[in-house]
């Protein structure tokens, strides 16, 4: 019976590449360059949709990200609502589909984000010694440790993503490592307050 | 114990909220018709040799009639198109159309028929939206009735009658029934009569007797409404047993059922033969050689004389420097663009929220609907998928497409499954009203609005709480209707205040379209 159903499923697979195949031909092509249609003109970030910078930033980030999501480590939590978003839009992506989109966000000009957050900068300087470990005094990132690049990317974007590391929204998939770090930090941050206040102060950091 | 309302308190119940004679008193009928009903002529200057330059971003509805109207009056206009396709949310999809979800790009096998097609977005047009009738008139669009209301669709709820499927007729004429029957025993305990002259409470009495065909003695006993039993051509008809009214209200379908055929979806509703994007080819038939597609716009600069547009196609940023720009991108769309965009404009354009509705089709394989009497209209369940509608049109050919699922206001629920755990829903919800459903249907298409791309939502929501607007949401609405520097309109059924319809979109861009006249009337003075 079990075998039954794995030549059937295996029959449906092969017919429904048949027809993709066969199509493609004469019907209207696409590709896999719809970044911008989210993440705003030239990657800027879209707070419409809550969707975050990605000029500016680095490629290796980039791409572990993009094959997180793919693989499920990032956006399965039904509390992530912009990870889930994203998901599917990275799950259909190939290696070399991902090599081209890191390619083509390379090619785009960094230019400053508009400050969204307010907070106690001082507070947040006090707050953020623990984060400048990893992720740099400037907030400028660090490869070897695994650490993006905070500064330059949009506030609004920080707050819900350390919302989410202190909520075990994100990081808490097995696979995970340096989300898992970063949850234990983020629950570092007290409470909403401390969440505004560090992120405005990396708002001051600005981008060199 | 749970302590039963008699059918007195019931009414007494009813009695103290006084409403009764208020209505009567307010009763000027003739002055309370819609303003809706006749299509207003737009009153635009031409220009004659005065050369303006418009930008028409998105090839929606609201960005066409700006073209066509604006083009008519000698404007030089260009519409710039993110996707391969004009019509926006007028979206018919035909056999080997791609549906541009992100993350779930789908092309539609359909058979290639003329009338194997599904309206995945707009899919009807209510008689009063005379603003888009006016147009489908003068586009020589033809149209034909859309059924919507059919009392012999099914009515289903998991809650009620054990789960079995109940027509609408049924459903409808006890429901009737009962109620009537209530009514009319208070009427003749001199319960509701004090308010009316003795002639008044006879017509009323004879409307509620008629209302739920009541038998003498205003006894609801059933109804030969509900079609026969057996006989009733040969021999004389036998009359259904009637459901009792506890096991109606046991279900949740009443309010579904008695008012989802009012106000806009009310009879007679009408669509374009062929596909509701008819209607965009009608207007690319008059402008489609200004549309460039694949032209993504990338900036908007608004200048003191002027608007800059920066647009990418082919892997090339263009620039396209006019005189007034008409913006039908979705707003969450807007806001991630290369602006100079006041922060009030930005703070209006970003409280906007995405709509969220959901559909799906499938192609069946034999139109078994029609063996069950039902020519047209939608069944409703109390379950995700929500609506099955049958198409009106192909009747009696070997196939058709039906819609299987609807979720106008909470579509994320299937739109956060995946494609193969979307189809498995609606069969599964499908089939408690068709029990061979899963057999008989194939090829299925799902339409998530909220990740179409170009698009990313639904109509907009503009209204937080279901009480109305609120002061801030219709300031916020005010300073995005207004144009920056008299040159960047915002239109598309976003910009008014009864989103969802294509009469929307039109009536925002007159809106616009007319401001403007104002301005250039005024400046060639």
């Amino acid at each position: 019976m079990i075998r039954k159903r794995l030549l059937v499923i295996l029959v449906l697979a092969l017919s429904v590449h048949s027809i993709q195949v066969n199509a493609a031909e004469e019907r209207e092509p696409y590709d896999d360059r719809y970044c911008t249609t989210c993440h705003g003109t030239d990657g800027r970030g879209n707070y419409g949709v809550q969707a975050p910078r990605l000029a500016g930033m680095e490629a290796w980030y980039l791409k572990r990200q993009l094959e997180n999501f793919r693989s499920g480590v990032r956006g399965t939590h039904p509390r992530d609502i912009e990870g889930i978003a994203m998901r599917p839009m990275a799950s259909k992506l190939s290696d070399e589909s991902i090599a081209d989109i890191i390619d083509w966000v390379g090619s785009w000009e960094y230019i400053p984000t508009e400050v969204t957050i307010e907070g106690d900068e001082t507070a947040g300087a006090q707050l953020y010694a623990q984060c400048a470990s990893c992720h740099g005094q400037n907030a400028e990132g660090n490869e070897a440790l695994g650490a993006p690049a905070l500064q330059g990317q949009n506030d609004w974007y920080l707050v819900t993503q350390l919302k989410n590391f202190k909520n075990g929204w994100r990081g808490a998939e097995s696979g995970d490592a340096f989300g898992a770090q970063m949850i234990g930090m983020a629950q570092m941050l007290s409470d909403d307050d401390a969440i505004n206040n560090v992120v405005s102060y990396i708002n001051t950091l600005g981008r060199k | 114990m749970t302590r039963l309302v008699t059918r007195r308190e019931f009414l007494n119940l009813l009695g103290t909220t006084g409403g009764t004679a208020a209505a009567l008193k307010a009763g000027t009928a003739l002055g309370l018709l819609p303003a809706t009903g006749t299509a207003k002529a737009l009153d635009l200057l031409a220009l004659g040799s005065n050369n303006k330059k418009v930008a028409v971003l998105g090839g929606g509805l609201s960005g066409l009639t700006v073209a066509h109207e604006l083009g008519k009056r000698g404007y030089d206009v260009t519409i710039l198109e993110a996707s391969h396709r004009c019509g926006g949310r007028i979206m018919t999809v035909r056999h080997g159309d791609l549906i541009d979800e992100i993350g779930n790009r789908q092309y539609c096998e359909f058979d290639d028929e003329p009338h194997m097609y599904f309206n995945a977005g707009a899919a009807r047009i209510p008689s009063l939206h005379s603003n888009l009738l006016a147009y489908c008139k003068e586009l020589e669009i033809e149209l034909e009735v859309f059924v919507g209301e059919n009392n012999n669709a099914y009515l289903q709820d998991d809650a009620m009658l054990g789960g079995k499927p109940v027509r609408a007729n049924d459903y409808k004429t006890n429901i009737r029934g009962f109620l009537s029957e209530m009514l009319a025993k208070s009427m003749s305990e001199q319960q509701m009569d004090e308010p009316f002259t003795e002639s008044e409470a006879e017509s009323l009495l004879s409307i509620i007797r008629s209302f739920g065909d009541l038998s003498e003695g205003d006894l609801y006993q059933g109804s030969f409404r509900t079609g026969y039993k057996s006989g009733g051509f040969l021999t004389h008809g036998v009359q259904h047993d009637m459901i009792a009214f506890r096991d109606l209200l046991a279900g949740q379908m009443g309010r579904r059922a008695l008012s989802a055929y009012e106000g806009d979806y009310g009879p007679c509703l009408l669509q374009p033969t062929g596909g509701m994007d008819n209607i965009i080819a009608g207007f690319l038939r008059k402008v489609g050689e200004r549309v460039k597609y694949r032209a993504m716009v990338a900036a908007i600069q608004v200048r003191d004389d002027g608007v800059e547009i920066a647009y990418d196609q082919d892997d090339v940023r263009h620039k396209l420097d006019v005189d007034y720009c008409f913006n039908c991108i979705p707003t969450h769309l807007t806001v991630g663009l290369d602006h100079n965009f006041s922060g009030d404009y930005v703070k209006a354009l970003k409280y906007v929220k995405r709509g969220q509705a959901y559909k799906a089709a499938f192609q069946a394989k034999e139109r078994f609907w029609e063996k069950e009497a039902i020519y047209g209209g939608i069944s409703r369940m109390n379950n995700r998928s929500s609506e099955i509608w049958y198409p009106p049109h192909g009747i009696h050919k070997d196939k058709g497409v039906i819609l299987a699922a609807y979720d106008f206001g909470g579509g994320m629920y299937h739109t956060m499954m995946s494609q193969e755990e979307r189809v498995e829903a609606h069969l599964s919800d499908g089939e408690k009203i068709h029990p061979d459903y899963r057999n008989l249907v194939e090829k299925p298409i799902t339409i998530a609005w909220h990740r179409m791309n170009h698009m990313l939502g639904c109509a907009a929501r503009w209204r937080t709480s279901f009480r109305g607007w609120t002061a801030e949401e219709e300031e916020l609405y005010h300073t995005l209707q207004a144009p920056v520097n008299g040159r960047h309109y915002v239109i598309g059924d976003q910009m008014t205040m009864h989103s969802a319809w294509m009469e929307s979109a039109i009536l925002s861009a007159h809106w616009a379209m007319e401001d403007l006249d104002q301005r250039v009337r005024a400046e060639l003075a």
